[in-house]
């Protein structure tokens, strides 16, 4: 486990030993991604933890082997006939898997969107993920004052088309810009696998590097390439902004290679998402009246948090995640839940 | 007039060709397509995507398929990342050990095809579940982190001029792989194997050892292909691999193997290689939608397999 997770795991520990006791004693949850992907890794920690501190009888983080939907779907099948009862799910697609959410709810599971959302209507009591077009307008804003004043060409490399988060992305990127009067150039997507990010990004900025004036990234793998570009390439005057903490970007910051990153919350999302599903399985329900937020996906959205860090904050980005997680946390059954 | 006849003939000639053709094309709508860095930036995919063409060839010649070329690949990235940084291992017993976790792997599907009897197209198919599964289980979905200086040098060195240092493998391979094929007896019962199994299993070739032979030497390539990518991209990605599948069997079968086993070029695959490589690029270099690098390939792979049925239609004429 890395340290920033067990510092933040540590955090909520006090907070939740109350809850405990209200714990339905036999909620067996899973964590679902997409598939692999070093994002989600982060789930089976907060899952163990909230094990720990909730009274749960398993939280577990199953991935499937490829980024395809048929494989999510049967290995929802197969965890719901191995006796799981509560599901957090990246969806692998937001329609196409609605269907096995309703398979796993007419069978007396509690399902909830992770990460990223279902398409409305679903049986996903809500969808607990970053508000990616948020996070994305923010990121893009974030480039814009650092480039400073002149023209404003922005390169946006993002994730797989399939994620439903990826098109909220591209708007968002393209709507900050349009409000500042810069210019979005090129939008490479599919690329959140380091093979096919490192040729097309190369390639982009081998031809076009004198064309761009900033990078958005959007995806963790492009992000991670994009910085490697970078540094590699030398002093272009290319600003970027990247996304997530993997440790090649957190470097590429402090070394003054990139501008900065958006933080997400997945910790925070396989904590909380494993209490919350714990709470409906013993019985809570949904408010008909809860504050939830809406995407281009879903109406019952609960944004997890974002941050921006920067060369300033990157030493103590753990701590704005950690601020993140708290807050939601903190009165998150008085929100969004009745319970008896 | 004779010799460009029969130049035309080799399997190799038309993808030359075609690479030629594309290059001049691109080069001239696009002027920075021949600049130094964009040559590197193509030979380092080039480097890569030759192994792992040569991976699938070598099967090919057998009249087999490997579905699992990508999962040995990545199998054998993640042990080497992870050899080194878990067990603190060297680069050089770290790539012996990634290595023969490729022939190992290879060796495997071999067997199991010989053993049971069943099409390679079904063993490799549960065996690429398998090597990824264990992929899977090792890493969790994490990348390893911590690769040697010395690896993530040789990752960006410079030969000379454009040319990374991660081809020189590659050359040492193709022209390795291509004396084996010419010369030596075991490349010349794999392709009398792959021409007609029970031909060579009367002419005394034992076909078992050489299936086996055949599936080790894929393994290693694809072993070799995934420590190059780990010095490429600096990490060892478990989803190294992922993207192989495609690759692996358009570019043989662009430079004109049979997928029926018997004939295969090293030379004509590896510049399908380099004609992939270069659509790929051009594809990005005048910002097109990537989805259509993926329907390139698929419409190239499909005329290759009809030019190569038209071919294999023809009366051979004067053919010495």
């Amino acid at each position: 486990m890395n340290t920033p997770f067990k510092t933040m795991a540590l955090a909520g520990i006090c907070g939740m030993a109350a809850a405990a006791a209200q714990a339905a004693d036999d909620s067996r949850i899973a964590m679902i991604p997409g598939g692999p992907h070093p994002y989600f890794a982060a789930w089976e920690q907060a899952g163990a933890d909230a094990v720990r501190d909730f009274g749960i009888e398993a939280a577990d983080y199953k991935v499937p082997q490829k980024w395809e939907l048929t494989q999510q779907n049967q290995l929802l099948e197969s965890l719901l006939s191995q006796g799981y009862n509560g599901f957090m799910i990246f969806p692998g697609d937001p329609v196409g898997a609605v269907s096995t959410a309703e398979e796993l709810a007419e069978n007396g599971a509690q399902v909830i969107a992770g990460a990223g959302c279902f398409k409305d209507p679903s049986p996903a009591a809500f969808c607990l993920g970053t508000d990616t077009g948020n996070s994305a307008y923010l990121g893009t804003k974030e480039l814009l004052a650092a480039m400073g004043d002149g023209e404003k060409r922005i390169a946006h490399f993002t994730g797989f088309l399939v994620d439903p988060n990826t098109q909220l992305r591209i708007d968002a990127v393209n709507k900050a810009a349009e409000e500042a009067g810069a210019t979005v150039v090129q939008v490479i997507a599919d690329i959140d696998a380091p093979e096919p990010a490192e040729e097309k990004i190369n390639a982009y900025l081998a031809a076009h590097a004198d064309e761009v004036d900033g990078i958005i990234t959007t995806a963790w793998v492009p992000a991670v390439v994009a910085a490697n570009a970078l540094r590699k390439m030398g002093d272009t005057g290319i600003h970027m902004v990247g996304i997530d903490h993997d440790e090649v970007v957190l470097t590429a910051i402090k070394d003054g290679v990139i501008d900065g990153t958006m933080l997400q919350n997945p910790y925070g999302q396989g904590y909380i998402g494993t209490f919350a599903l714990d709470k409906l399985r013993s019985g809570c329900t949904v408010k008909d009246d809860a504050p939830f937020a809406s995407n281009a996906l879903t109406d019952k959205f609960i944004d997890s948090g974002t941050s921006y860090v920067d060369a300033s904050t990157v030493d103590s980005y753990i701590d704005a995640m950690r601020a993140e997680s708290d807050r939601i946390l903190k009165d998150f059954e008085a929100t969004y839940l009745t319970c008896n | 007039m004779l010799q460009i006849s029969r130049l035309s003939r080799a399997d190799w000639f038309g993808p030359l060709l075609a690479t030629i053709i594309a290059i001049v094309l691109i080069q001239s709508f696009s002027a920075t397509f021949l600049s130094a860095y964009n040559i590197e930036i193509l030979l380092l995919a080039i480097a890569v995507n030759a192994l792992v063409a040569y991976a699938q060839m070598i099967i090919i010649a057998i009249g087999q398929m490997n579905l699992s070329v990508g999962a040995i690949g990545g199998l054998a990235a993640i042990s080497f990342a992870g050899a080194m940084e878990v067990w603190g291992l060297p680069a050089p017993l770290a790539l012996v050990f990634a290595l023969f976790i490729g022939v190992l792997a290879g060796m495997v599907n071999g067997i199991l095809i010989r053993i049971t009897g069943i099409s390679a197209f079904v063993i490799t198919l549960a065996t690429l579940s398998i090597y990824k599964g264990i992929n899977l289980g090792i890493t969790e979905a994490q990348p390893f982190y911590g690769i040697p200086e010395s690896v993530k040098s040789f990752g960006s060195a410079i030969l000379v001029g454009p040319i990374p240092l991660l081809v020189a493998p590659t050359i040492v391979v193709t022209l390795l792989l291509w004396f084996m094929l010419r010369r030596l007896p075991i490349g010349r019962f794999i392709l009398a194997v792959g021409s007609n199994d029970h031909a060579a299993a009367l002419s005394g070739i034992s076909v078992s050892k050489t299936v086996i032979a055949a599936h080790a030497i894929s393994g290693l390539l694809a072993a070799i292909a995934g420590v190059l990518v780990v010095a490429r991209l600096q990490i060892g990605q478990p989803s190294i691999g992922d993207d192989w599948l495609i690759l692996s069997f358009a570019a043989p079968v662009i430079g004109g193997a049979i997928l029926a086993g018997g004939h295969v070029s090293t030379m004509a695959t590896m510049l399908g290689v380099v004609i992939v490589a270069i659509i790929t690029q051009a594809l990005v270099l005048f910002s097109i939608d990537p989805f259509l690098v993926q329907v390139v390939l698929g419409a190239m792979i499909l005329a290759a397999v009809g030019l190569n049925r038209l071919r294999a239609r023809q009366p051979l004429k004067g053919s010495m």
